[in-house]
């Protein structure tokens, strides 16, 4: 069971989110300000905040900035916006993750769990960790070898840099630029046909099932690397 | 520039033609010479020079003058055909005629060429007016095409606002629908209360999209310059009541108060287009309503008399209401409020409408604080 916060400034929304995780044993907290949601994560010391950026009394990159100078509990954005530029940036800013509206229950929840998991982890595995697992794929860091299912894969250094960073933080997007940079270094940031190439070799190589793939395209954002039975139904 | 003075003046055509003239003269007057006293001779061969001193300028005048003295001379002044003069009165005709004939010609060569000048001038000044209307009619065309420009920014910009509002506006309460929906089939069981709770939010979602599509449907209508009301007699109270008990699970937080007098004079209007005025400031005034507050909904007869007089409905909200500089434009589209979820075409819509039925729409300050919406409406038949 989980302390959740929800910040929303629709109520129809606060409704339908609050029965859902209620039902499922969590504790659900509302607020429907910025105001409101700032005081609360101080108060109230949630495990994890699902926040709308749309919010009536302050941009709800604001409210994740104010809450980040103090606090480091995992925030999941929720945004009914198109725009990608807002995601990258609230992931920028600090967020975990993102879901857009239209959003499913499933959906959502699976993103809390996996806030839940990191936090609980301490923020990914330890530096000094020396295999990573996710799913099938298990990465030797020490040795440079990866395996799916027990089969060797034959990557190159910058493919098996690529999996590794996304494998420390499993079911968690990552960005364009941050993968760029851990990759290939600070000067990069914004050469994502980079990743692209990089990423259709990886899916080759992993032999990703397209309808159920193991590294996910985040379309403007970036990539995420998910255990497949982990998966919530779409 | 071309030098306008030496354009109008011809030297050697004047005194040519001048020559000419008191050649042509002297010898027309020959038979008449001995009938006439040499002054008419002197005055007509004066005239010569004075052509020549309008065509050809000062120095066909005097070369004219020079030629016609010496005609006269040998024509008119006995003995003639000789360049010899008796008399001692000739010498003065003949000085004074010289001197005359110079002076004339000399003044009239001034004034034909001060005239030439001034048409010059004149043309000169036509054609900078020419090129100055030419530059003024450029100019002109160019602030219109900027304006025009400036206005199709504006309606892309519209266009922009209006597809931002549509997609935030009909995901809000889509993602509400989606995901009671899919949690009901595929989540937890919930228990029946609480069942029955989701639902109400669904349907109460479904029909707020639907309120948005017909406000964006209208928007559209308005746009297009086809919005016409279908006038019959509407009671405003019958519709006020039916509207606020549809829009009653708006009001969760907030109270409403609907407080409609029995007598209130029908009103000459569209039935569905009035609806949507009522609702969108119903929905406007729950917005921004604050928990625990109170919505007022009222109305009166207004003018002379109940009947040809009209109606003043009035919706006031408790909440942040509109600031004074605000005020006229809380109308316009796709204006919203201050971090507000709405589309910002409510407003806009109960503008057009109100305008359509020839009332008048404005927002005040609630006393207390907030906003009252005012709606005045002519009466039926």
């Amino acid at each position: 069971m989980a302390k959740i916060l929800v910040v929303d400034d629709e109520a129809a929304i606060l409704r339908a989110l609050r029965a859902g995780l209620e039902a499922r044993g969590h504790q659900a907290l509302l607020a429907t300000s910025g105001e409101e949601a700032i005081g609360k994560v101080a108060l109230d010391a949630p495990d994890v905040v699902v926040l709308d950026l749309g919010l009536p009394d302050m941009d709800g990159l604001d409210v994740l900035r104010r809450i980040r100078e103090w606090s480091d509990v995992p925030v999941v954005v929720l945004t009914a916006e198109g725009s990608d530029d807002r995601k990258v940036q609230a992931l920028d800013e600090g967020a975990d993750d993102y879901v857009t509206k239209p959003f499913s229950m499933a959906e959502l929840l699976a993103r809390l769990r996996v806030a839940l998991r990191h936090r609980a982890s301490g923020g990914g595995p330890p530096l000094d960790a020396s295999v990573l697992e996710v799913g099938d794929v298990r990465l030797d860091l020490g040795r440079h070898e990866a395996t799916v299912g027990g089969r060797p894969v034959d990557l190159t250094p910058k493919e098996f840099a690529f999996l590794a960073f996304l494998a420390r933080w499993p079911g968690r997007v990552l960005t364009h630029r941050a993968i760029l940079q851990e990759v290939w270094g600070p000067e990069y940031g914004t050469e994502t046909q980079y990743l692209r190439v990089y990423a259709s070799q990886l899916r080759k190589k992993l032999a990703d099932d397209p309808e159920q793939p193991r590294l996910v395209t985040e379309p403007g954002v970036g990539y995420r690397l998910v255990d497949p039975a982990e998966r919530p139904r779409p | 520039m071309v030098d306008l003075r030496a354009a109008g003046r011809a030297p050697w055509l004047g005194a040519g033609l001048g020559a000419a003239l008191v050649v042509a003269l002297s010898g027309a007057l020959v038979p008449v010479r001995d009938n006439v006293t040499p002054a008419s001779p002197a005055l007509l061969l004066v005239l010569t020079v004075v052509v020549a001193g309008v065509v050809g300028g000062a120095a066909s005048a005097v070369v004219t003058a020079v030629v016609a003295a010496t005609a006269f001379n040998l024509v008119f002044v006995v003995p003639y055909w000789t360049l010899k003069v008796n008399a001692g009165e000739d010498w003065v005709a003949l000085g004074v005629f010289l001197a005359v004939a110079l002076v004339i010609g000399v003044l009239v060569a001034e004034q034909a060429e001060r005239r030439r000048a001034a048409e010059a001038r004149e043309a000169d000044l036509r054609v900078l007016y020419e090129q100055m209307q030419a530059i003024a009619a450029e100019r002109a065309r160019l602030l219109e095409e900027a304006g025009r420009v400036s206005v199709l920014e504006r309606v892309d910009e519209q266009r922009a606002a209006l597809l931002r509002s549509v997609s935030h506006d009909l995901r809000t309460p889509l993602s509400a629908i989606r995901a009671v929906a899919e949690d009901l089939r595929d989540g937890p069981a919930y228990d029946d209360a609480t069942r029955a709770e989701l639902l109400a939010t669904v349907c109460e979602e479904a029909e707020r999209l639907d309120r948005i599509v017909a406000n964006l449907l209208s928007m559209s209508r308005i746009e297009a310059g086809a919005f016409q009301p279908s006038r019959q007699a509407v009671d405003l109270a019958e519709l006020v009541a039916d509207r606020s008990r549809r829009l009653r699970a708006l009001f969760r937080q907030a109270r409403l108060q609907v407080d409609l007098p029995a007598d209130l004079p029908l009103v000459d209007g569209d039935y569905s287009q009035l609806d949507q005025v009522v609702t969108n400031l119903l929905e406007n005034a729950a917005r921004y309503a604050p928990p625990g507050s109170t919505v007022r909904v009222t109305a009166r007869p207004v003018g002379e008399g109940a009947v040809d007089g009209g109606v003043e409905l009035r919706v006031a909200d408790e909440g942040i209401g509109v600031p004074e500089w605000e005020r006229a434009r809380v109308f316009e589209p796709f204006r919203r409020g201050e971090g507000s979820a709405s589309s910002g075409v409510g407003l806009a819509i109960c503008k057009a409408v109100v305008d359509a039925h020839g009332g008048r729409i404005s927002v005040h300050r609630t006393p207390g604080g907030g906003a009252t919406f005012v709606v005045q409406l002519p009466a039926g038949g």
